[in-house]
């Protein structure tokens, strides 16, 4: 099956600037794929092009098969949900929802009652008749959904559209937009520089760097099995712990320095003396008494929401744990920590790649 | 100094500056009721004991105002639609591109703002009736004009531009319009008001406009109110009271739209700039 979406050996540059470097990416028709990544990263850009709204300097874009690369945004048949929303200030609700059929030239009637059947969809039947200026954030981000279900088009473009909503309503948004692609059958393309939008919405995430796409896959494999540090550390909330560390003697165990060495098994085989960094995920850190478990620490922060607890330790560089529930440790205690050796991951120190 | 103290005493001043500013268009509507004597009495009444309404109806007729009038309409309507149509675009790309030469784009048309007429006259004469335009003096008036204020409107509306988001427009080219019907169904509407206020300002000062019309009209069929209360005026004249009527009626309308409008004029003005 040929992908709905595939950039093959995209390059953009703005004047000296290479803001998209060799972008190797397809897209399945009906997946929901995520590109996230810092801001600069390139992600906007991408999305971008594949609008239409900025031309690639070199290689090919495919939409459903067709080669994309000069076509004006008009006859690429994509819709796009935009930051601000970009809602047409001068025009109601319903106007704003037929604004592109009427450009096609769908008589009024007709466009009229698609405006209505998406509207009840998307609970904005009673809002109609009203201007932008006078909806909630929240109603203005159902509309600018909305005017992009109502074409059915080819794919749904989404440039970071929850930043401007407060935390619950984007939690609340999150699983709506989701529904609505799974309803739809759509395939979407969504641009976030937040790594749990990308985890908890898509199927497939991107993770992007620099112009270069660092790896991609599924959400819970990246997680699993991040290629680099810069991923190992962009995905998972809190970030994971990175500990300067070297091959010890056996070879199936780390030498890590955190104030004094400490010797930590892990499942792979890294060649003695060689200097690497080890990686473990908060919660993959278990608290357990002081003269038990694999290494001894002092603690320094202790902060508790009730459902966890986040304990950050005296070392340098610090650690941060979680645990889930309460606990009673407190500042200044001295612990031992516990991990399986599967849950370190072991990075090159100098090309930050991983090992094993 | 308490603050209502100093409040009272700003608005006191206020309202002398303006009295000082507002006089003499006071001292024209009066002197334009005075009847002869009046007019030059010692000391002079500040407020007429009989009016004489009916001098706008003489000198309406005696100077033949509504020819005069009706050329400075032809004239600020024709210098309006000029700018109107040729600077929407010029203000538009300025707008949207921003590089080395769109930079110093900008700066020769400031530039161009700074020159004045008086100063343009002579090469735009020169050059006006070597390609034969004199022969059609209203259009050279007009294109004079046009050329003189088109800086000022493009700057204006410039600014209106820029405070559309560039968002608007790409939403309108990915929901399948053209770049040209982006700029007519989304970008235009959104800038009506500020376009509106500046070609008001621009027929206001083209309406009064002088020099241009002095200089370039010889026919006075042709000639503007401007000119032909200027032409009213000799070395010796003593009828004030005509030409004051004149003036009465010449900058009434003008008066009054700017009276009606000026709260919109004043927020299309500062509406590109406070974004």
């Amino acid at each position: 099956m040929t992908p709905q979406i595939e950039f093959s050996g995209v390059n953009k540059y703005y004047g000296a600037y290479h803001a998209l470097k060799n972008v190797e990416l397809s897209i399945k028709k009906g997946s929901f794929t995520a590109l996230v990544g810092p801001s600069g990263c390139g992600k906007s850009t991408l999305l971008r092009s594949l609008a239409g709204l900025e031309s690639i300097s070199s290689g090919t874009l495919k939409i459903a098969g067709d080669v994309m690369n000069k076509v004006p945004p008009r006859k690429r048949d994509v819709a796009m949900v935009f930051q601000s929303y970009a809602l047409y200030p001068h025009m109601t609700v319903e106007e704003n929802l037929t604004y592109s059929l009427r450009i096609r030239g769908t008589p009024k009637a007709e466009a009229r009652k698609a405006a209505e059947e998406v509207a009840a969809t998307t609970g904005l039947s009673h809002l109609l008749g009203r201007y932008p200026r006078e909806l909630s954030g929240g109603q203005r981000q159902r509309v600018a959904m909305s005017r992009a279900i109502i074409r059915h088009p080819k794919a749904f473009l989404f440039d970071e559209p929850l930043s401007n909503l407060d935390a619950a309503l984007r939690v609340h948004m999150r699983k709506e937009i989701r529904a609505l692609h799974d309803r739809l059958g759509a395939t979407s393309v969504y641009v976030t520089h937040d790594q749990i939008e990308a985890m908890t919405m898509a199927d497939h995430v991107v993770v992007m760097r620099a112009g270069v796409i660092e790896q991609q896959g599924r959400p819970l494999d990246l997680y699993d099995r991040p290629v680099n540090k810069f991923v190992a550390g962009f995905i998972g909330s809190p970030a994971m712990n990175f500990l300067p560390a070297v091959g010890s003697e056996d070879g199936r165990s780390l030498v890590v320095d955190v104030g004094a060495p400490q010797t930590v098994p892990i499942s792979t085989n890294v060649e003695p003396g060689r200097k690497v960094i080890a990686g473990i995920r908060p919660e993959h850190i278990s608290v357990v008494a002081a003269d038990s478990g694999l290494m001894r620490v002092a603690v320094s922060v202790v902060e508790s929401t009730g459902s966890m607890s986040y304990i950050t330790t005296a070392t340098r560089p610090e650690l941060a744990i979680v645990e889930t529930g309460r606990t009673d440790v407190s500042a200044g205690d001295l612990i031992g920590l516990s991990f399986a050796p599967q849950s370190v991951h072991v990075f090159d120190a100098g090309t930050e790649e991983r090992i094993g | 100094m308490s603050d209502t103290y100093r409040e009272k005493l700003m608005l006191a001043i206020a309202l002398v500056l303006a009295a000082i500013y507002l006089f003499p268009l006071y001292w024209m509507y009066i002197t334009a009721l005075k009847s002869g004597s009046a007019m030059f009495a010692t000391p002079p009444a500040f407020w007429p004991t009989d009016p004489q309404w009916q001098i706008y109806g003489q000198v309406w007729e005696s100077r033949n105002m509504g020819r005069y009038i009706w050329n400075s309409v032809v004239i600020a309507l024709g210098a309006v639609t000029v700018i109107t149509v040729l600077g929407v675009g010029c203000a538009y790309v300025l707008a949207r591109y921003r590089n080395v030469w769109v930079d110093i784009g900008l700066f020769l048309i400031l530039m161009l703002q700074v020159l004045p007429a008086s100063l343009m006259i002579t090469p735009i004469f020169v050059g006006f009736s070597q390609v034969g335009l004199l022969e059609y003096p209203r259009l050279a008036v007009i294109l004079a004009i046009a050329a003189k204020s088109m800086p000022f409107f493009v700057v204006l509306v410039r600014a209106t531009f820029m405070s559309v988001p560039q968002e608007l427009e790409e939403a309108a080219l990915v929901d399948g319009n053209s770049r040209i019907g982006a700029f007519f169904s989304i970008v235009l509407p959104l800038a009506r008001n500020g376009i509106l206020v500046s070609a008001i300002l621009i027929f206001m000062q083209a309406f009064g406009e002088f020099v241009y019309s002095k200089s370039i009209i010889q026919a006075i069929e042709l000639q503007p109110a401007s000119v032909g209360l200027n032409s009213f005026m000799g070395p010796n004249t003593n009828e004030w009271n005509n030409i004051m009527a004149y003036a009465t009626i010449y900058v009434t309308p003008i008066l009054a739209i700017f009276v009606l409008l000026q709260r919109r004029i004043v927020s299309g003005l500062t509406s590109g700039a406070l974004k």
